[in-house]
Formats: structure tokens, C-alpha cells, sequence
């Protein structure tokens, strides 16, 4: 190998001697801007320096206090503050609405819990047309989230570093990936059902939430879960994860909160732990240039690839017509798309069988649910003449 | 079944055979005189330009052009009113200049999902903003600034809300820096299967972000000794939590609203995204609501199921922030080939380098598929965790090339080979792919993605 160090190349010969020299006086890498080897990636840190931050010119006069905004109320905070942490921080007690608990006729705080049972009944009526029966399918490009086994996530797919390259990808599901089960109650209850979050009480998400983890096979204090079992803050704080530890570098270091970042930093700091490159300048590949070229080439491009530069087709002109936004928001997540199964819209056939039956009937199931779809399609704040609404817009733009 | 993995880590399939080739590019011979050229090249390259309109002297054509002789109809009416767009729109002819998606990258839906940006068409260092790349986890979310709060609680003096014209009053900075997905490039993890570079590096753009250093803020407001980490949670339905440590928020992370010199476009944020410079393009949050300060990480569904690096060794990496030292040849690439040069033309070979881990230092290029390398300028402005251009004005000879680019950043982190990096992480990582991009220049001047690696199969 014809490393740098060799080649006689004025400009860069000097600019490596420079950098070399400095690193043996001060310790750390130091550039011409301002900058130092310390910043918590590993990376550089620039400082302010002669008025100037890089290549940029700052205003450095000294405030002491700006004083902008107002505190925030308790309540303020318990309504938006819903995070959920592995310790437990965050877990909800009771169920809560506007950042109180709710309370029952006679006044008292309703305990958030929900049965494995209701949550197979919640998830097979607002998750399972996206995620298939029991998680074990994603629908139409969705993720699957169960049926993963923890032993395949150290296949490699085809590694060319291998000698035997394995054909079986890794399955990165709930029960065979996921360090914490408060991850789980978090995204479900902020993100979930897809196309309207944040609709589903804390009650119902650890329902949920415990017929997922029951279906990854998740035990609770070496119990396996059944229908009836209960799942609640206490139950949920005794789950431990299959692949807890299957994660790196050690961030939760509560003896010292410093140390997960610094963990971190050195791990990021050394280039080697992710791959690093050479500056070899000539010779660098000993024997045949190893050339791949593409076999399967993925090309389904939207809109198709061009660089011309040519006046556009002249299109119609588009308005937005009655119900499109409420499809749009609402429906299209499953009618737009062709794998989920539900009528597409726009494919003609299809939707001319769904009108045979009759509109009214038309009308009747997309109100009260029919197959994989739940009534109102999950979303309950529609009301009857919203959906009549929007399956008049999507029969018409089916047509 | 060939079986490909999308940008989610998720492995899907398609109807097709998996078995790559191996291929030898050439006899040791023609490697051998080629590399002569190429040092020539390196050494003479500058008196090569001076003396290239004699080496292929410019001819007359037969017949008048009739682009000049006739006159046009965009010179002889009146043009627009002035008026006429009061915020103005490019010209139609440059309506192939657009971002594009793949299904393929999608949870099947266009909510949750990529748009790629078209930079084989960016010019510079700043992308347009109807051009930024955009990635939502559930769809744009259009937020009333009026209605806008940001919450900043926990381990600070005091919690505090503020509104979005309060935020403003405080002293703005205006700085330039790319964001960039961590799953950029992430298709080529196990063979190559873009031929196009849109869809191989789009997954980031660059902007000139005007807002309030976090650091203000936050001594503003004052932190508890204890305050190590801070997650920012976006008010949009997906929200997308994420953790950083407080030394980035005190270092150069920005609260911004403006880009490019006016608002946030609504698919980057509006009003306000966190912006956290150099870092996974997922931790800046956009649409921002809260701020909250703790001792502990979170741990939120995108730093544990999604955003990990799964190794050879089953285990995987977390909170891996950084993108980073990388670069791309943008001119030629498979979009912008040189099927319109003919043997001894003179031709700019131009690209974008970057890294997160701070300023981009020396970038080299290669014509043989790595075997060789010269220096490449840097041009126009080069400033830390921004992308920065490289330019080489090469004379071809109309022969095959495996063009590359090699980037070094400030802390002589060097862009690794294809097996550099594969031989560290293996192949199943999905996110910071930042090996070399090769195309394969065939002698009609036609661009393919290829892969210099060793692959038996």
C-alpha cells in the first residue's frame, strides 16, 4: 500500500505534518476553525473565538436573563407529559382526560387496566387490518409484530464477510428485539391506531398492549398470559423483555447518569467500532478490481425518472371536493391501498361490486363495520353524515 | 425470491433471482496503463485545461441555428405582469426537477414514508425548499401558529411555556447544515439495486436554518445539575420522541423557523423543528411542542426498535447519533451521464461531501475502482456539518471508468470502502451506510451504480 505519507503532494504533505505536530503538543486534533476533538459524539467542538464561530460572525455581548414565556401548570404538563420509561417513570395509575384522572360516578379515580381479552378485541377491530390476524403479518407493507425469534437476529443476510452466507433475515419483532416493554404502552397510546392517535384511553392501551405481548410470547413473572389476565402499572412493571441486553453501548447507568453518555462518546469517538477508511493514495487493491454490478434492479419510480426539460402534459385543473379531506384523513390509509384488501378507490370493479348491493346497504356496513373494517372505519368521531359523505366521494371517484 | 431490504429495516420481497456476479473489471494489463494516465492526470491536469481547445479545436456547423436565426415568441410579446405570481413558482420546464418516492419504501400508505430529494439536479450547497427531502411518520401536519406551545419541563429551574412570538424574541443565528436520514443509501447494504442516484442519496438536503441556539434557551431558563438527557416530542399525531444528550443541546443544536430565508415549509415543521447539526435527520424534530429534562434516557420506539444497528453478533447499536464522513459524485451520475461527451473532451467531475462528525478536510477521487486516488478541490464555502462541494476537471480519453469519492473530515475520519464497513457492522445494520459510491462510466458515457466489494455468493 502507497500510503499518503509518501506521495508528494505539497498540499496535503503539509496539512498532514501541521496536524500531526499539534496532536503530539495539545493531545486532542485541532483545526484552523476554532475547533477541538471533545464534542459528545466524538467529533469536533468549535468554540467562539474572536467573534467568530467557524467561518460564521456572532453577536457575543453577554445577557444575563431574557425572561421570555410563563411557567406552565401542573395540570399543563401531566396533559402533554404521557412519555412512559423502562423504570416505570411515567406508567399511568389511572386513566386521565385533559391531564386528569377521570373519575367514576362515585368520584373515585378510575384505575387504568384492561384484560388480555379486550385487547384482542380492540386490536382485531383497529390494528389487525394493518398488522394482520394475531400480528403475525404486516398487511400491505405494515410491520409484523410478533412471530420473532431471538436466535435470528444474528443472521446476516448475504454478508459478503461470511464464508456461509445465511438466506434468513433477522426478524425484528416486539418479543424478539424490543428491550422494554414501556416502549410498547408509549407508541401505542401516542401513536397509535394509525390514522387517528391518542384516541384510545390508558386503560385500553394496556389492554392492548398485553394481548401484543402475549402473542410475542412475553410472560409475566414466568406466567404465561391468558384471556382473562389483567394487565395494569404493577402487573406491566414486572415484564422483562427477552432482548434487554441486546443492545450496546450501556446507557442506563443511574449510578452516575453521566457515564451512558460518555459510554457514547467513546464509542462514537472511535471510528473503528462502525468502519473506517484509509487515505491509501496508489496500489490500494491487491489483484482484480471486485466488481458488482446491479441484478435486481428496484426502479418504481413516482413520478417516473426524467431530466428533460420540456413544458409539462396539461393537466385538469384539481379541487378538492366534498368528503375528499375526511377520506383522506381517515379511510385512504386502507382504501388506498391495494394490499390491505379493503375496495380501492378508484378500481372500478371492485367498488361496482360494493354499489350492487345497494347504496343504503353500502351506507349501513361502512357505519357499523364490516369484515376487517371497524365501525366508521376506528373513527368515531366521524358522524353518520360524514361517512355518508365520504363513500359518496369515494363511489364517485370510482366510477 | 429475492429478498431486499427498505429503508425501515423491514426485509420484503420480490419476484426475482438473488445471485450477484463477481466480475474482474479488466486484464492487469489495461489497469496497469490506465493508471499511468490517471497520475498524469493528477500531476498535469491544470495545463491539460489551458491547452484542451487545441487539442479538440471547435468546428462550424453546415446550416444557421435556427434558435438563433428565427426570432422567439418569448422576445417578441409581453412576458408575465409582474404581479402575476405573488409567490413565485420555477419555470414549467423544470418540472422533472421534483422529489420522488418508491412504494416499495413505504408502510404501504404516502403518510408514513420518504420523498427523495432530486440532488442529482441540486446546485451549490442549499437545497430549495420545495425540494428538501421529507420523511413523516403519519403525514404533514398543518399547525396554527397562533396555537403553537412549547413546554419546557422537568429537570430545570423552572417550566416554562412559550408561544411562538416569544421564542422569536430571542437573538436568532442563521447557519447552514444538511439533515440527513440515517437510512440514506440504506438499499445497498447487501448489493447494489438503485441505478439512480436520487433514490441511492436523496434521503437528505441542505439549508440555510435561521432560529434560536437551545444553549440561549436553556441558560435562559437554567438546568438542574442532574440534567443529562432531553427529549423533544413533535405535536404531530406520530409526535416521534427522541433523546439526546444535554451536552448537544448546549453545543450547536437550534430551535429554527426559518429556512432559506423564509418560514419552515410545513413537511420540515412549521412553525419550529428542533435541528441537532450532523445528527440522524429523525432526532430533529419536527413540529415541536415539548422540551423535558431528566437523568435517564427514554428509550421511545425509535430508538429501540427502529434506529439501532443490528450486528454480526446479534446485539445492536443504539443511540448511534452521528451521520457519518460521506460524500457522492453528483456530475456525472446515472440521471446526468456523459452520453453527450465524445473522447478528449474536457468535463467537470463535481460532487457533495459531508459529515456530521464536523468540517470536511481533503476528498479524493478515483477512476479504477479504488485501486487509485488523487486530491479533488473543495470549492465555494466549507463549513462544519454542511455539505461542501468537490470539483476535478478531468480530460477523458471516451474509456471506462469506476468513479468514486473518498471524503476526510477534520478529525481524519476517513469515508470507508465497501468492505471496510461491511467487515465492522456486517450487513444487516440498515442505518449510517457511509461506504464509497462507485459508477461504472461505460464508453458510451452511460452511468451505472456499481459495487467494488469482495461477494462471493
Amino acid at each position: 500500500m502507497f500510503t499518503l505519507e509518501n506521495i508528494m503532494f505539497k498540499k496535503t504533505f503539509i496539512g498532514l505534518g501541521l496536524s500531526a505536530s499539534m496532536l503530539l503538543f495539545s493531545g486532542c486534533v485541532v483545526d484552523n476553525n476554532h475547533g477541538t476533538k471533545t464534542a459528545v459524539d466524538g467529533g469536533m467542538k468549535y468554540e467562539i473565538k474572536d467573534g467568530k464561530y467557524t467561518s460564521y460572525h456572532v453577536n457575543t455581548q453577554k445577557i444575563d436573563t431574557y425572561n421570555k414565556g410563563r411557567i406552565a401548570t401542573k395540570t399543563e404538563i401531566a396533559a402533554w407529559d404521557r412519555d412512559t420509561r423502562p423504570d416505570g417513570t411515567g406508567l399511568p395509575m389511572y386513566d386521565m382526560k385533559h391531564g386528569k384522572p377521570v373519575l367514576d360516578d362515585n368520584g373515585e379515580k378510575v384505575i387504568a387496566e384492561g384484560s388480555v381479552g379486550l385487547g384482542n378485541e380492540l386490536y382485531d377491530a383497529q390494528c389487525a387490518m394493518c398488522h394482520g390476524d394475531f400480528g403475525a403479518g404486516g398487511v400491505g407493507g405494515y410491520p409484523a409484530l410478533s412471530g420473532g425469534d431471538i436466535k435470528s437476529l444474528s443472521n446476516q443476510l448475504q454478508n459478503p464477510a461470511d464464508e456461509m452466507p445465511n438466506q434468513t433475515p433477522p426478524a425484528k419483532r416486539i418479543g424478539s428485539y424490543w428491550p422494554y416493554a414501556s416502549t410498547l404502552f408509549w407508541y401505542i397510546q401516542d401513536s397509535m391506531p394509525f390514522p387517528h392517535p391518542k384516541s384510545l384511553s390508558n386503560s385500553e392501551t394496556y389492554a392492548i398492549a398485553a394481548y401484543l405481548l402475549m402473542e410475542n410470547g412475553i410472560k409475566v413473572e414466568g406466567e404465561e398470559m391468558d384471556e382473562d389476565f389483567v394487565m395494569n402499572r404493577e402487573q406491566f412493571l414486572k415484564i422483562k423483555m427477552p432482548n434487554e441486553k441486546g443492545f450496546y453501548p450501556n446507557v442506563d447507568t443511574p449510578e452516575d447518569p453521566k457515564k451512558g453518555v460518555q459510554n457514547i462518546t467513546n464509542f462514537l469517538g472511535d471510528p473503528k467500532n462502525y468502519g473506517t477508511g484509509t487515505r491509501c493514495m496508489s496500489d490500494c487493491i491487491k489483484g482484480e478490481i471486485p466488481l458488482l454490478r446491479i441484478k435486481n434492479e428496484l426502479n418504481n419510480f413516482n413520478p417516473p425518472v426524467s431530466t428533460k426539460r420540456d413544458l409539462p402534459d396539461a393537466k385538469t385543473a384539481e379541487t378538492v371536493k366534498a368528503g375528499q379531506v375526511e377520506y383522506e384523513n381517515s379511510c385512504s390509509a386502507c382504501h388506498g391501498n391495494a394490499a390491505i384488501g379493503a375496495p380501492v378507490v378508484g378500481d372500478k370493479n371492485a367498488w361496482a361490486q360494493v354499489t350492487a348491493k345497494g347504496l343504503d346497504k353500502v351506507y349501513h356496513n361502512a357505519i357499523n363495520g364490516i369484515n376487517g373494517m371497524p365501525p366508521k372505519g376506528g373513527n368515531m368521531d366521524l358522524s353518520d353524515e360524514d361517512m355518508k359523505t365520504i363513500i359518496d366521494y369515494m363511489i364517485t371517484s370510482s366510477k | 425470491m429475492h429478498r431486499y431490504q427498505n429503508f425501515q429495516g423491514e426485509d420484503m420481497d420480490k419476484d426475482s433471482k438473488m445471485s450477484e456476479e463477481v466480475k474482474s473489471l479488466s486484464t492487469d494489463k489495461k489497469i496497469t496503463s490506465r493508471r499511468d494516465f490517471f497520475k498524469k492526470t493528477a500531476v498535469y491536469s491544470a495545463s491539460l485545461v489551458a491547452t484542451s481547445a487545441a487539442l479538440s479545436p471547435m468546428k462550424a456547423i453546415a446550416s444557421d441555428d435556427p434558435a438563433i436565426i428565427n426570432d422567439v415568441e418569448w422576445g417578441t410579446k409581453l412576458g408575465d405582469k409582474v404581479t402575476k405570481f405573488r409567490y413565485g413558482v420555477p419555470s414549467p420546464y423544470e418540472h422533472n426537477n421534483v422529489r420522488r418516492n418508491d412504494p416499495l419504501l413505504s408502510s404501504g400508505d404516502e403518510y408514513a414514508t420518504v420523498t427523495m430529494c432530486p440532488i442529482h439536479e441540486s446546485e451549490g450547497i442549499i437545497t430549495p425548499n420545495g425540494l428538501f427531502f421529507t420523511r413523516d411518520h403519519g403525514g404533514t401536519a398543518h399547525v396554527d401558529p397562533e396555537q403553537f406551545r412549547l413546554m419546557i419541563h422537568g429537570k430545570v429551574k423552572k417550566d416554562v411555556v412559550l408561544t411562538l412570538q416569544q421564542l422569536k424574541r430571542y437573538p436568532s443565528v442563521t447557519r447552514t447544515y444538511f439533515i440527513e436520514c440515517p437510512a440514506n443509501g440504506s438499499t445497498d447494504w447487501r448489493a447494489p439495486q438503485y441505478n439512480n442516484l436520487q433514490f441511492l442519496k436523496g434521503m437528505m438536503s441542505s439549508a440555510q436554518w435561521t432560529g434560536v441556539l437551545l444553549k440561549t434557551v436553556l441558560e435562559d431558563i437554567g438546568l438542574e445539575a442532574d440534567a443529562v438527557w432531553m427529549l423533544a416530542e413533535g405535536s404531530d399525531n406520530a409526535g416521534n420522541p427522541r433523546t439526546i444528550p444535554v451536552e448537544k443541546a448546549l453545543d450547536d443544536a437550534m430551535l429554527v423557523w426559518g429556512q432559506n430565508g423564509e418560514a419552515l415549509r410545513p413537511e420540515q415543521g412549521y412553525p419550529v423543528r428542533l435541528l441537532v447539526p450532523g445528527w440522524e435527520g429523525n432526532l430533529n424534530t419536527k413540529w415541536l411542542k415539548r422540551l423535558e429534562f431528566s437523568d435517564k434516557p427514554w428509550h421511545s420506539k425509535e430508538e429501540t426498535s427502529k434506529y439501532t444497528m443490528l450486528q454480526k453478533s446479534g446485539k445492536a447499536i443504539r443511540y448511534f447519533w452521528i451521520n457519518e464522513v460521506n460524500s457522492v459524485i453528483t456530475s456525472p451520475c446515472p440521471e446526468k451521464p456523459w452520453t453527450d461527451l465524445k473522447k478528449g473532451d474536457v468535463v467537470e467531475i463535481e460532487g457533495i461531501a459531508w459529515s456530521g462528525h464536523g468540517t470536511i478536510k481533503h476528498v479524493d477521487i478515483t477512476f479504477d475502482g479504488g485501486d487509485n486516488w488523487v486530491e479533488a478541490s473543495l470549492k465555494g464555502l466549507v463549513l462544519p456539518k454542511s455539505w461542501t462541494r468537490f470539483s476535478y476537471i478531468l480530460k477523458w480519453d471516451g474509456k471506462p471508468l469506476l468513479l468514486s469519492s473518498r471524503a476526510v473530515d477534520d478529525i481524519d475520519n476517513v469515508q470507508p470502502t465497501i468492505d471496510q464497513e461491511t467487515t465492522a457492522v456486517g450487513v444487516e445494520s440498515v442505518y449510517h451506510r457511509n461506504a464509497n459510491v462507485t459508477w461504472e462510466i461505460t464508453e458510451k458515457g452511460e452511468v451505472h451504480n456499481v459495487h467494488i466489494r469482495k461477494h462471493h455468493v
